[in-house]
């Protein structure tokens, strides 16, 4: 075989093994963004209260004023999509419609799924929706005169769009009824829109079609749909707006992004810098006191929980309490806002030792032990011992010969160790304070922000992806064996 | 009938004879010699016993009492009351318990419950601190929180709740990792075989199923979630979905009658699972437990749990796989299916056994990680409410107040001990796993 197509062998291997890795990018990104748009949909509240910041239902007292709370309801969910199907299909029964998701407040549809999930006729609940509805507007744009004595009637009207149990909804349509015919001028006005609610209410009783709730029903929505439009604006770069301040995901990320990878980069370089040689010395002077107490402290060092120590450190290390503030307490203390990355890293250096240091150890027991394992591996071929046969001092048989070989796998250790760094990084940076993705999630979570909690998730499940993906590259790349096809 | 049970007792008595060079009791004997984990081994009872007795050993109830004549054991009938046999009399309730005049009492060792405030000894009392306490028996030892709950009392109720959760979390995730570590090993990507024809029937089946027991009875299973009766609910629904499946093989079975759609195909089932497994350790464990509890709200230990075990068995899936990968071309799997055993059969009686063990390994690594990362959770204050007292959010309080140096000492050193006994028990049955 000659040399050339030696060459053209070894990359079509290459690219059927890289092209089989990447065809794993597909199914994981599908399943990560699937989970978080699911939680997305589990979430409590109402995600347009939420966005809104306040309920514009909750200061309505006329009618013009109901109408103009719908209108900005109606405004804002359409700009988060939400008044669209919420994926590509729907598996429900023949009785739901399949323009449910045009009921826009959240409370309502919920209220209305669950009467069609007791009588199954969808027409007659619609119209007992609508006249519930119009009540409302006749009793909001009552005559001032006659306000004062309809104002009982507003209480149980509101119950009405929240319950569902035949039982409840009789005795509030009761309780309404009594006060409207109590008062002459009050039956005037209300009377024949009260008459109306009630006889629509019987009729959802009265011509229930339970049967139609039996038969299952696939309906197809098309690309205009929530999750949809939701994953091709992620793609795009665009994670939505936070409910929390209203700015974009995507600013509040960046700076995020900046101080994780900071503390991140910084303590996996100081990891590896330690444990390459630590692993090849332990590895060189196998079953030595040396090796033998290396194996066990890093052992515990694996096994000490990095927020046990990072709170220790804290609180022993930075507090007055006990005589010995030796590094900056939690925070990055002044950072100038306006200054190049360089400048602002270099003035949050002394309240990032000891994050830095919570990082490293981790990552350090783990990378020493795996280098220690590939190396003892290396170190008992018979290559070795023809090497020292030879007479070849011993540096250079366990650096040049021995190393060399040893490090495939410590190389492809790289890109698996960052996506475990900055998950493990989330209780670091929240026990000191650094404002990175970690800490932003944290936050999010609290403050049930939950556009910037699905972003952080998952630009994770991307990062995490393509550290495997480079990690499988660089494998190719120094394994020969991968490259032959072997 | 009596005859064949003996017989089979003798049978077992002999088969137990010859467990001494089994690969089990071999494994047995390398990790006996592993003097570290073997004293971990022994730690982990200790573990166990605190777990298991957590209430008669940090209570403010006595174990024991003698009152007016009448002999209690109220610890005991603590249980009995919380199942709701029982009551208190209106003096078990009026007084505090030490507040008795008992004529004998046993208290326990450590005479406060994890939830016991003590008032006077409130705002962060150090175990060396000056206690405002009666006698010694009611010093706290490791100290008190803000509130005045002991810490000695905290550590061992939340060894039970760590406890709980490695272990129902593995358990979740080891059935799940065995069933389809078993099934992608012992299979591999060429022994199972299928009837085309079967799978769109199976496909239907889980369809309906799930539209009939769960979709349709959707408000039937919320409104028994709000008002009891869930279990009896939840019952009736998994049997409609298991009819439609009962359903859907005797279909396949009347199918497998007609020659002209008799017919078999390779299934891949070592590619689908290990493809799967792949993409599940893709996804950021620990972000995705803090969404979901985040999102979920109502946090319980159950759900922090669940999503553990649903999250973690990819590593002991992976560790069957290979070990079956090797069993299944050894000699007396190929013998046994020459004797024409049906596969499950020679799965779960010949090739499983053999490879369970090499699965411990997996299981007290992911032990050791389940603690660890409940742990971290409860620490940030998700996951497990509030009433639940936990190492996690014990270590949490330290950071409130620096000055408490022992409730950041005593849990996390807790948390650290356990990890690493698992991770110690991992390393010696790694160890004497390997034949050398």
């Amino acid at each position: 075989m000659s040399i050339t197509s030696a060459r053209i062998a070894s990359l079509t291997h290459m690219f059927s093994y890289l092209t089989n890795r990447i065809a794993l990018f597909i199914p994981t990104l599908l399943l990560a963004s699937m989970l978080t748009f699911g939680l997305s949909k589990l979430a409590g509240g109402d995600p347009v209260l939420d966005y809104l910041g306040s309920d514009p239902f909750g200061t309505v007292t006329d009618a013009p004023h109901l109408l103009r709370a719908e209108n900005i309801y109606r405004r804002a969910a359409h700009k988060l999509s939400l008044d669209r199907p919420a994926f590509y299909f729907s598996f429900t029964s023949q009785a739901y419609p399949d323009t449910l998701h045009k009921i826009l407040l959240k409370q309502r549809r919920e209220t209305a799924e669950k009467l069609i999930a007791q009588y199954g006729n969808w027409p007659q609940i619609e119209a007992y929706l609508h006249s519930l509805r119009n009540m409302e507007i006749e009793t909001r744009s009552l005559p001032d005169s006659l306000a004062s004595a309809a104002t009982p009637v507003n209480i149980p009207l509101q119950d009405l769009y929240i319950d569902y149990k035949n039982k409840t909804i009789e005795n509030r349509l009761a309780e309404i009824g009594q006060v409207v015919f109590k008062n002459k001028k009050l039956a005037a006005f209300l009377g024949s829109p009260f008459n109306d609610l009630k006889n629509k209410y019987a009729a959802v009783i009265s011509e229930a079609t339970p049967g139609k709730l039996k038969i299952p029903a696939v309906r197809w929505h098309g690309t205009g749909n929530q999750y949809h439009i939701w994953i091709s604006n992620f793609v795009k770069g665009n994670f939505g707006i936070s409910t929390f301040d209203q700015r974009p995901v995507t600013a509040k990320l960046a700076p995020a992004i900046f101080w994780t990878l900071a503390v991140n980069i910084s303590a996996i370089l100081l990891a590896f810098l330690i444990s390459v040689p630590l692993g090849v010395w332990s590895a060189a002077r196998k079953g030595s006191r040396f090796d033998k107490t290396t194996t066990v402290g890093l052992f515990m060092l694996y096994s000490l929980p990095a927020f046990w120590i990072g709170t220790m450190l804290l609180i022993f290390f930075t507090t007055k309490e006990y005589g010995m503030p030796f590094f900056a307490g939690p925070g990055l203390g002044e950072v100038p806002s306006a200054a190049p990355w360089w400048e602002k890293l270099w003035s949050a250096m002394p309240h990032l030792f000891l994050p830095v240091i919570c990082v490293t150890y981790p990552a350090l027991a783990f990378i020493t032990r795996q280098v220690r394992g590939s190396m003892v591996n290396v170190l008992g071929q018979e290559y070795i011992k023809t090497a020292r046969a030879k007479g070849l001092s011993e540096k250079k048989v366990i650096w040049k010969h021995g190393f060399r070989n040893a490090l495939s796998p410590i190389i492809t250790m790289l890109a698996s160790v960052f996506p475990a760094a900055i998950a493990g990084s989330v209780v670091i940076e929240v026990i000191f304070n650094i404002p990175g993705m970690g800490w932003l999630t944290y936050g999010a979570i609290l403050q049930k922000d939950w556009p910037v909690v699905f972003a952080v998730m998952m630009l994770g499940s991307v990062l995490t992806v393509v550290g495997i993906l480079v990690s499988d590259v660089l494998y190719a790349i120094t394994d020969p064996r991968v490259r032959f096809g072997k | 009938m009596f005859f064949k049970k003996k017989q089979k007792q003798i049978a077992e008595k002999i088969e137990s004879g010859k467990m001494a060079n089994s690969p089990f009791s071999l494994m047995n004997q390398r990790f006996r010699r592993n003097r570290m984990a073997v004293w971990s081994l022994r730690f982990l009872y200790l573990l166990f016993f605190v777990a298991i007795f957590a209430d008669f050993i940090a209570n403010e109830k006595p174990v024991y009492c003698k009152l007016d004549g009448k002999v209690y054991f109220p610890v005991m009938r603590q249980y009995l009351v919380d199942l709701g046999l029982d009551h208190w009399e209106a003096r078990f309730f009026q007084n505090d318990w030490d507040e008795h005049a008992y004529e004998a009492v046993i208290f326990p060792p450590i005479p406060y419950s994890s939830k016991t405030i003590d008032g006077k000894n409130r705002g962060y009392t150090g175990p060396f601190d000056e206690q405002k306490i009666s006698s010694l028996r009611y010093r706290h030892w490791l100290g008190t929180d803000n509130l005045g709950h002991d810490v000695a009392a905290g550590m061992v109720s939340g060894t039970r709740t760590a406890m709980l959760v490695g272990i129902i979390s593995m358990s979740i995730a080891s059935f799940i990792g065995i069933l389809l570590g078993a099934l992608a090993g012992f299979f591999g990507d060429d022994r199972f075989r299928m009837n085309p024809f079967s799978i769109p029937i199976y496909i239907g089946a889980l369809l309906l199923g799930w539209f009939y027991a769960f979709m349709a009875r959707g408000y039937v299973l919320s409104e028994a979630a709000r008002e009891g009766g869930l279990a009896k609910e939840l019952f009736i629904s998994f049997l409609i979905f298991g009819f439609a499946l009962l359903l859907a093989k005797l279909a396949t079975l009347f199918i497998g009658k007609i020659p002209a759609l008799n017919k078999k195909v390779k299934i891949p089932l070592d590619l689908i699972i290990m493809r799967t497994v792949e993409v599940l350790n893709s996804i950021p464990g620990f972000l995705l437990l803090l969404s979901i509890v985040g999102v979920l709200q109502q946090g319980s230990i159950f759900v922090v749990m669940a999503i553990i075990g649903l999250i973690r068995w990819t590593g002991i899936a992976r560790f069957l796989r290979a070990e079956l990968l090797r069993i299944r071309n050894l000699e007396y799997i190929e013998s046994a299916r020459a004797m024409g055993f049906s596969n499950l059969r020679i799965l779960f009686r010949h090739a499983l056994p053999n490879a369970l063990t090499p699965v411990l390994i997996a299981i007290s690594f992911g032990v050791a990680s389940s603690i660890l990362l409940e742990s971290a959770l409860s620490f940030l204050g998700f996951g497990i409410g509030e009433e639940t007292v936990t190492w996690g959010n014990l270590l949490s309080a330290a950071r409130k107040y620096p000055g408490a140096w022992w409730l950041a000492l005593f849990p996390g050193g807790a948390i650290f001990v356990t990890v690493t006994v698992f991770n110690l028990i991992g390393e010696g049955l790694t160890n004497a796993l390997r034949n050398d």
